[in-house]
């Protein structure tokens, strides 16, 4: 199967194809603002306000949840809609994708894949639960509140923005991979740095 | 109907993420350290496959135009790429990777990731209105430029229409086929006994 990165390349093309052909493009970073909203109003219910004459509907004292008259606080007051249901529902695909190889792995276990290893656990002896789950968590700090100042993220700029040959999908992907791939680098090295001594 | 499209169109995207292995953050961070491009050569082709569908539909009339929606072009796009390099590159992980890697292996660190992009968002939406008046979002403001003619609601660089996107769709699947999957300047063999993550540190 030497040429299966084709198939997973193809389905992956396919069902960006298929949203923008039925719905809209694909974008997953604006939820997390909705989500983190829908906790921030919950707690100050002063932050969206309804307003009338407003085409959302909504008012909000948050310059980021007011722009574009609202949009984003008619969200955060309305969540069951197209692009919230559509990001809860990405997890649901990828458990199936993930039952279907533990059964695939577990029926044909004397063939053995590389891909199909699970992440090995971590020994138990080492590190703490600050050390194991604050880079993560740091991580995705940096990478939503860099994704929501870009205004997009992987899968809004990169892949659903390049796909139309919008510029700002271009630009998004190239300042990406100038720090993305220096940083992977350092980190290697410095976790290497780390076990080898 | 639109609910249920979400939930089928999210399903299928979660499902094509983790069959890609993009949910896997050891592809990732291997991919962006030049070692093994097997899913930059699968990223790569897929936006030329979905490109290269757009125009087929479009040229057989079955393309809504309205249903394309471009992203403006301004100061923050760059900035905010190069913020969002620096986590992607650490952590391997991007916004829609996080949240389908949150179930399966690795889950309990996929779920720190989706609580620290939830503050992360949420800290951007408190200073969006700081970062608005420095001018971030007006510097550069090129507006929601295309590079071809799609649409008449966008500005583009080439009068050329979809055609460009057959184009550069057929350019991304031929670079995609091309690209090598172990680059020789990569120490692949380094990573392949030492699998590191950031989370062994």
């Amino acid at each position: 199967m030497r040429q299966k990165w084709i198939l997973q390349a193809m389905l992956l093309g396919a069902v960006f194809f298929l949203a923008v052909l039925i719905i809209k493009p694909i974008g997953v970073s604006t939820q997390f603002s909705v989500l983190s909203g829908i906790v921030h109003s919950t707690i100050d219910p002063n932050v969206i306000t309804v307003d009338e004459s407003r085409d959302s509907g909504y008012r909000s004292t948050n310059a980021y949840y007011d722009k574009s008259e609202g949009k984003l606080a008619k969200s955060i007051k309305h969540p069951i809609n197209y692009d919230f249901v559509f990001v809860l529902a990405i997890p649901l695909g990828a458990y199936l994708a993930h039952l279907l190889r533990r059964k695939k792995t577990n029926t044909q276990n004397t063939h053995e894949e590389v891909y199909s290893e699970p992440i090995p656990e971590l020994p138990k002896v080492k590190g703490n639960f600050w050390r194991t789950y604050a880079p993560s968590f740091l991580g995705g700090f940096i990478i939503l509140f860099g994704a929501r100042m870009a205004d997009g993220c992987t899968s809004g700029h990169m892949m659903s923005g390049m796909m139309q040959g919008s510029v700002s999908g271009y630009i998004f992907a190239a300042a990406v991979f100038l720090t993305a791939i220096p940083t992977a680098i350092i980190v290697e090295k410095l976790s290497l740095r780390k076990v080898g001594k | 109907m639109r609910i249920l499209l979400a939930i089928i169109l999210g399903g299928l995207f979660g499902f094509a993420l983790h069959f890609a292995e993009a949910s896997n953050p050891k592809k990732i961070t291997q991919m962006l350290r030049l070692q093994d491009l097997s899913l930059m050569k699968i990223i790569v082709f897929a936006i030329g496959f979905a490109s290269t569908l757009l125009f087929f539909a479009d040229l057989v009339g079955i393309f809504d135009i309205s249903h394309l929606s471009i992203k403006g072009v301004h100061l923050g796009v760059i900035l905010g790429g190069l913020i969002f390099g620096i986590g992607f590159g650490s952590v391997g992980s991007c916004p829609g990777t996080c949240v389908a890697a949150s179930t399966g292996d690795g889950f309990k660190k996929a779920l720190a990731t989706v609580l620290g992009g939830l503050v992360g968002a949420f800290v951007f939406s408190i200073s969006y209105g700081w970062f608005k008046d420095l001018g971030l979002f007006s510097v550069m403001d090129l507006g929601k430029l295309t590079l071809f003619s799609i649409s008449d609601e966008f500005p583009s660089l080439f009068s050329m229409g979809f055609i460009g996107l057959l184009i550069t769709g057929v350019l991304f699947m031929a670079i995609a086929v091309l690209l090598p999957t172990n680059p020789s300047f990569g120490n692949s063999t380094v990573t392949e006994t030492k699998q590191t993550d950031i989370g062994d540190l």
